[in-house]
């Protein structure tokens, strides 16, 4: 065995074990995560009533269906137009009509929807959205 | 970015999953897995169908594939005139093509992070495109039906799945790794004895 051979020898053992400690620990973790998660917790409530699911790449309609409530009252409430934003992410739309606040349309979405899953009327919308 | 593309695949559907499967066969680091999940996720919420976005994630996964594999096979002769004499190439050609069909199968699903390298062995080390796309499509297969379906099972709990398939396959990786290191000591070691 060449002194190369046994450096590159030596370079894939510690690489593979370090893989093998950092992904294994990361793993386990994400188990315990997985315990109490989809077939292995509770079973689903009809619609989903977990606001803190809502990411922000996710767009209005789609949080109106993933939450059963209407699209249409979801953005009424946040004071935009339908038709030309439907596509749009929540972040798309918080940096097109809060460039400087971040967070705020998704903090938004979250309270809306869970005024109407409640029956209540949706929070008043703080700020007039910039063209 | 698989922000972005999670917004389009809400948006677009089945033909932008078909599309991102292709190009992540192809080497562009996009989170191709990532989306896998999300789709089995949206299809369980009713936002895209799942035969078809299974059929033309599969579609587009196996055409980059090909794509990949044919990169590979059109640089043969570069690399043959390269590496042509050297003992490791010759070596690595001869073990692909004893188990060359293992390695295609398992990097599609479970050490996804070799896939692009297996292919451009497989295409230029003369492994037959005939083998390589029946292991290519079983590997696919699974990936799609494993993935997809623990996102389908964990619904809107998808991302939980995501990081942990993440983490086992950096595992199984690491493992791989360690494994080849190992193997190659003891085999020195047998050499040096002799």
């Amino acid at each position: 065995m060449t002194k190369k051979q046994k450096i590159l020898t030596f370079i894939f053992i510690v690489i593979g074990a370090a893989a093998m400690i950092f992904f294994g620990m990361r793993a386990i973790r994400s188990v315990m995560r997985m315990r109490g998660a989809g077939p292995f917790g509770k079973p689903p409530p009809a619609d989903q009533t977990d606001i803190a699911l809502i990411r922000d790449w996710m767009t209005v309609p789609y949080v109106a269906r993933m939450y059963n409530v209407p699209p249409d009252a979801l953005f009424k409430s946040l004071g935009l137009a339908d038709r030309e934003n439907r596509k749009k992410s929540l972040k798309e739309l918080n940096d097109e009509f809060y460039p400087d606040q971040s967070g705020v349309i998704l903090a938004h979405v979250q309270a809306a929807v869970q005024s109407m899953q409640k029956q209540e009327p949706p929070p008043h919308f703080p700020a007039t959205p910039r063209p | 970015m698989s922000d972005f593309l999670l917004t389009q695949v809400i948006n677009y559907g089945a033909p932008l999953i078909g599309l991102i499967l292709l190009l992540g066969a192809l080497g562009l680091p996009i989170g191709a897995s990532v989306v896998v999940i999300a789709a089995g996720a949206f299809s369980q919420q009713g936002f895209i169908d799942w035969l078809h976005a299974s059929a033309l994630g599969l579609a587009g996964a196996v055409i980059g594939d090909t794509l990949s594999y044919a990169i590979g096979y059109f640089a043969k002769d570069w690399i043959h005139h390269r590496f042509g004499a050297s003992p490791a190439w010759i070596s690595a050609r001869d073990s692909f093509n004893k188990q060359g069909g293992l390695a295609v199968f398992f990097t599609r699903w479970l050490v996804t992070a070799i896939a692009i390298p297996t292919n451009l062995i497989a295409g230029g080390s003369g492994y037959k495109y005939s083998r390589f796309i029946l292991y290519d499509i079983a590997g696919e297969v699974t990936w799609i039906i494993l993935y997809g379906g623990l996102g389908y099972a964990f619904g809107s709990q998808w991302e939980i799945v995501s990081e942990f398939l993440g983490n086992f396959g950096g595992l199984i990786l690491g493992v791989a790794i360690f494994g080849f290191g190992v193997s190659q000591l003891i085999k020195r070691q047998k050499q040096n004895t002799v």
